[in-house]
């Protein structure tokens, strides 16, 4: 007979093991050896479990404690009981489950906690969040996923993200269509909500549908053309105010009150009406300012929304982003300056607000030189930047970007999620931004496949390309087949699993589906993503000299990222979906691929000798050169990453007393074709004085010291702004953030 | 001349993106100097042909650099070789502007005729001392609230001090 032990092995049966266990029971109770008696038990299991070919240890410990009771030993019993008891704790205790959440709940795995820079993981929400999120990454790593990924991402060469959610088939980022909402009011699930009558009600609305929408997925949410968005309830709100002009000043403008009201229709109540202006001067006057004064206070507190609202699980704030800058009605532009003012102005203390992210569209022809309608507006979003990080620029004229660009359709003007996704191409027809989002990521870890080909480890004098190439295109079938098999468990959802997204249509079209309804035919217009990491670092392993470095390693960066560029294209073709190529952020995979590739590969310069790889195709960041030649260097990678990218430049100085620098740096990375680009520069701020800028160690407005004066620092992630960088990265991206060489 | 410092590219000595020259040695000695290693004339290393042609070339090479300034130190304790530099530059790339930093008043600069020529061919010049009581963060590209930009084309026009209207 053969017994099983709770790992699942087989052993044979030993009466001796019972015996033992038994008469431990009986020293517990009664001070001395039964020996007698525990035989006694042990020929009681051996007879009950007789002509059986397999046993379990439950099984076996159930005929013991039977009877031990029913032979007149309850104490015994229940010692025996309690010993089984324990012993099941320990095990348990040495499983994964367990220590998952003693790490979260104890605090004892800081990179855990922190995988995330928004969430505050060592808050009660945070660790609630971490602890079924981290149950749900086992449960789909040990039941879920296929084996071949299972096995890559083992092996420290793929990366699967929000791999929490991978079983729930959760979908993950979207740009909303805030205009149709808004026109057509909605339902949160619990009320009903009628369209706004003003700006302050739109963009109060904006925020609630941000939360609404934010449950419904797990990425970022965001507006892609929020000035065209609000616009009418700009005008709205002008009406409203004209009218109750009209009620209190119609003697000051015609001597005869209120004898035009019923003239006054809406279609001639808008703000750039001259002839309204000309014959009701201090009506007009009076509204206009109003309406100045509301979108003002509307934009304001949107973004005290926008950073207060922490409704997502674990007290994290959702993921906001608005794209603004093109509209050109006086209305649009309204809006937009105003957001732009209530960034600049901060928060309550005056401190930089965190979210959204704010992301300008620049179109030559639009706001990118003097005398083009909103001019004034690029000039005020550098500015913003400058001060506050965001915002980032979207361009509209690179090339991949103009082919979509229809100057009457505002849905077609390039927009990102604040992390840097682009979704406009759909194979299917819908080429445009709102109502649909991105589905999922796989990430390729470049890196380990360089340094298994290349020359760095010293086994060869020339990278072998031909095997490279072999692996990585084997790697990028399991992480595509990986995509698709997770596609099929997002497909086959129902529409009431994401609730508000298909309900109200805020994914196109979902508000068609009964609640049992596949979600499949609508998702499809989302794109699946393959990304990678580590190109310079990948470079190096294989050439010995990253792309910044050198401009051969640089031609052979292009291949390789156009490579994986036309393997997504034939993909797509294959499975008849939209697979695109995405320049992967590094944050919460910072670090994980290094450690697993310093374990295999030990430290090698250049390549694992420090905590991070870098993001997607950038130039190390320890790398220094000028802020021209990096984004020479960038550029082309751009073109290739349809699934979106962003270069940065690092800014060592006070860029709010230099904004004529930063804008000429913004605009010759629009001029070279670049699709997404920011400015990175240290925003520090002082909460005894208020003094914003670069601190050392000593704050030069008020002399505080670092160690009185606790001071914050703000800098980005993964495009996101957050907070105090010290305690809410993680350690490779606090190392990465030490290491970034301002290229100024 | 000796240089203890060179900035390809810079936003905090001047308006837009300017590549930073310093230049060693200075006498004004003010209190609360944030460059006192500068001072000394043997500070750095000579600045010697090469070096001169290289820092050219890099501001050829850049075309995001508006253009140069000189840092120290004190370039006006070194008027001659600064000013074959500046005139090199001018020739060579006309449209790139100069700002330069010094201790010396304007006024000062333009009753002595070696420091003229090189004031002359600067388009700001960010003049006098750094006055510790009078430091003030808030002023972009100055230390204290003494110093002035002066608009150097503008004061040799008008034969006044005209100041630099930052855009």
């Amino acid at each position: 007979m053969k017994v099983m032990k709770r790992d699942g092995c087989l052993v044979s049966f030993e009466i001796s093991r019972i015996v033992e266990a038994v008469d431990k029971a009986f020293i517990a109770v009664e001070g001395a050896s039964r020996k007698e008696a525990a035989l006694h038990i042990g020929d009681e299991v051996a007879h009950a479990t007789e002509g059986m070919e397999q046993v379990s240890v439950e099984e076996i410990q159930d005929i013991v404690v039977e009877h031990l009771q029913s032979s007149g030993y309850p104490e015994v019993a229940a010692t025996y009981q309690h010993y089984r008891e324990s012993r099941d704790l320990e095990r348990m205790r040495r499983g994964e489950l367990y220590k998952i959440s003693r790490d979260v709940i104890g605090v004892s795995n800081l990179d855990l906690l922190r995988e995330n820079a928004n969430l505050n993981g060592e808050s009660f929400s945070g660790k609630m969040s971490r602890i079924g999120s981290e149950y749900a990454k086992w449960m789909a790593s040990k039941f879920i996923l296929p084996t071949d990924l299972m096995k890559s991402v083992k092996d420290g060469y793929v990366y699967v993200h929000d791999l929490d959610q991978y079983a729930l088939g959760t979908t993950n980022c979207i740009f909303i269509p805030f205009d149709r909402l808004l026109a057509k009011g909605f339902n949160t699930g619990n009320g009903s909500v009628r369209p706004p009558q003003s700006i302050m009600t739109a963009m109060a609305l904006v925020a609630i549908i941000f939360q609404s929408q934010q449950n419904s997925q797990f990425g970022g949410v965001s507006g892609n053309k929020i000035d065209w968005d609000l616009a009418p309830y700009v005008g709205k709100s002008f009406r409203r105010h004209f009218r109750k002009g009209l009620v209190y000043f119609a003697q000051e403008d015609q001597g005869e009150p209120r004898s035009n009201e019923r003239v006054l229709t809406d279609d001639k109540l808008y703000i750039d009406n001259e002839q309204l202006k000309e014959t009701y001067p201090h009506i007009y006057h009076y509204a206009y300012n109003e309406t100045v004064n509301e979108v003002k206070q509307a934009a304001e507190s949107l973004i005290h929304n926008l950073n207060t609202m922490s409704s997502r699980a674990g007290g994290q704030i959702p993921f906001t982003s608005l794209n603004y800058g093109m509209c050109t009605s006086t209305e649009g532009r309204m809006v937009s300056h105003a957001l732009l003012d209530a960034t600049m102005k901060g928060l309550g203390g005056g401190e930089t607000p965190i979210f959204p992210q704010h992301i300008f569209q620049c179109k030559q022809g639009v706001n990118q030189a003097e005398g083009e309608p909103n001019y004034d507006l690029l000039l005020k979003a550098v500015e913003c930047s400058s001060r506050r990080l965001y915002p980032n620029f979207v361009n509209v004229d690179a090339s991949f970007n103009l082919v979509y660009y229809n100057p009457d359709d505002p849905n077609t003007i390039i927009a990102t999620m604040g992390c840097r996704t682009r979704t406009i191409s759909d194979r299917f027809g819908r080429n445009r931004l709102s109502g649909k989002g991105n589905l999922s990521f796989n990430t390729i870890n470049l890196v380990r496949l360089g340094i298994e080909h290349g020359i760095i480890e010293g086994k060869r004098n020339l990278p072998d390309l031909s095997r490279f190439y072999e692996q990585l295109d084997q790697y990028m079938t399991i992480a595509v087949e990986g995509l698709i098999h997770r596609y099929e468990l997002q497909a086959e959802q129902p529409a009431k699993a994401s609730d508000f997204m298909m309900r109200e249509g805020v994914w196109e079209g979902g508000e068609a589906l009964a609640p049992e309804d596949k979600v499949r035919e609508l998702i499809k217009h989302g794109t699946l993503a393959l990304g990678f990491i580590g190109l310079g670092e990948c470079l190096k392993a294989l050439t010995g000299l990253h792309h910044g470095e050198d401009e051969n390693s640089r031609s052979l960066g292009i291949e390789i990222i156009s490579h994986m560029r036309q393997f997504c294209n034939e993909a797509s073709e294959r499975y008849d979906l939209n697979i695109t190529l995405f320049a992967t952020p590094a944050e919460g995979l910072s670090g994980k691929f290094t450690k697993l590739d310093r374990h295999t590969f030990g430290v090698i310069e250049g390549v694992t000798d420090r905590e991070y790889y870098t993001n997607s195709f950038h130039i190390p960041v320890y790398y220094p050169m000028p802020a021209y030649r990096k984004i020479q260097a960038e550029a082309p990678f751009h073109e290739l990453c349809n699934a979106g990218a962003i270069s940065y430049v690092e800014l060592d100085g006070n860029a709010r007393q230099n904004t004529t620098a930063f804008r000429d740096i913004v605009q010759f990375a629009l001029q070279q074709n670049i699709g997404y680009f920011s400015v990175n520069h240290p925003v520090d701020r002082c909460p005894a004085c208020n003094y914003e800028g670069i601190i050392g160690s000593v704050c030069p407005g008020c002399g505080a010291l670092e160690t009185a004066g606790n001071f914050q620092r703000l800098r980005r992630v993964t495009g996101y702004l957050t907070g105090n960088y010290t305690e809410r990265f993680n350690s490779a991206k606090q190392a990465e953030v030490r290491d970034r060489v301002k290229h100024l | 001349m000796n240089v203890c410092g060179y900035i390809p590219e810079s936003i905090n000595e001047g308006q837009g993106l300017r590549a930073v020259l310093f230049v060693s040695g200075c006498r004004h000695a003010c209190a609360g100097c944030f460059n006192v290693e500068s001072w000394d004339f043997e500070a750095g290393e000579p600045f010697t042909e090469e070096m001169s042609a290289a820092i050219l070339q890099d501001i050829i090479d850049n075309p995001l650099l508006d253009g140069l300034t000189l840092c120290g130190g004190d370039p006006f304790f070194s008027p001659e070789e600064c000013t074959a530099f500046v005139r090199k530059l001018r020739n060579l790339c006309p449209a790139k502007n100069i700002w330069a930093y010094t201790g010396f008043t304007f006024e000062a600069l333009m009753r002595q005729p070696k420091l003229r020529e090189l004031a002359e061919l600067c388009d700001v010049i960010v003049d006098g001392k750094f006055e510790e009581e009078r430091k003030d963060v808030s002023l972009p590209f100055r230390g204290s609230s003494n110093q002035r930009l002066v608009d150097v084309a503008a004061s040799l026009k008008r034969g006044v001090t005209v100041e630099y209207v930052l855009r």
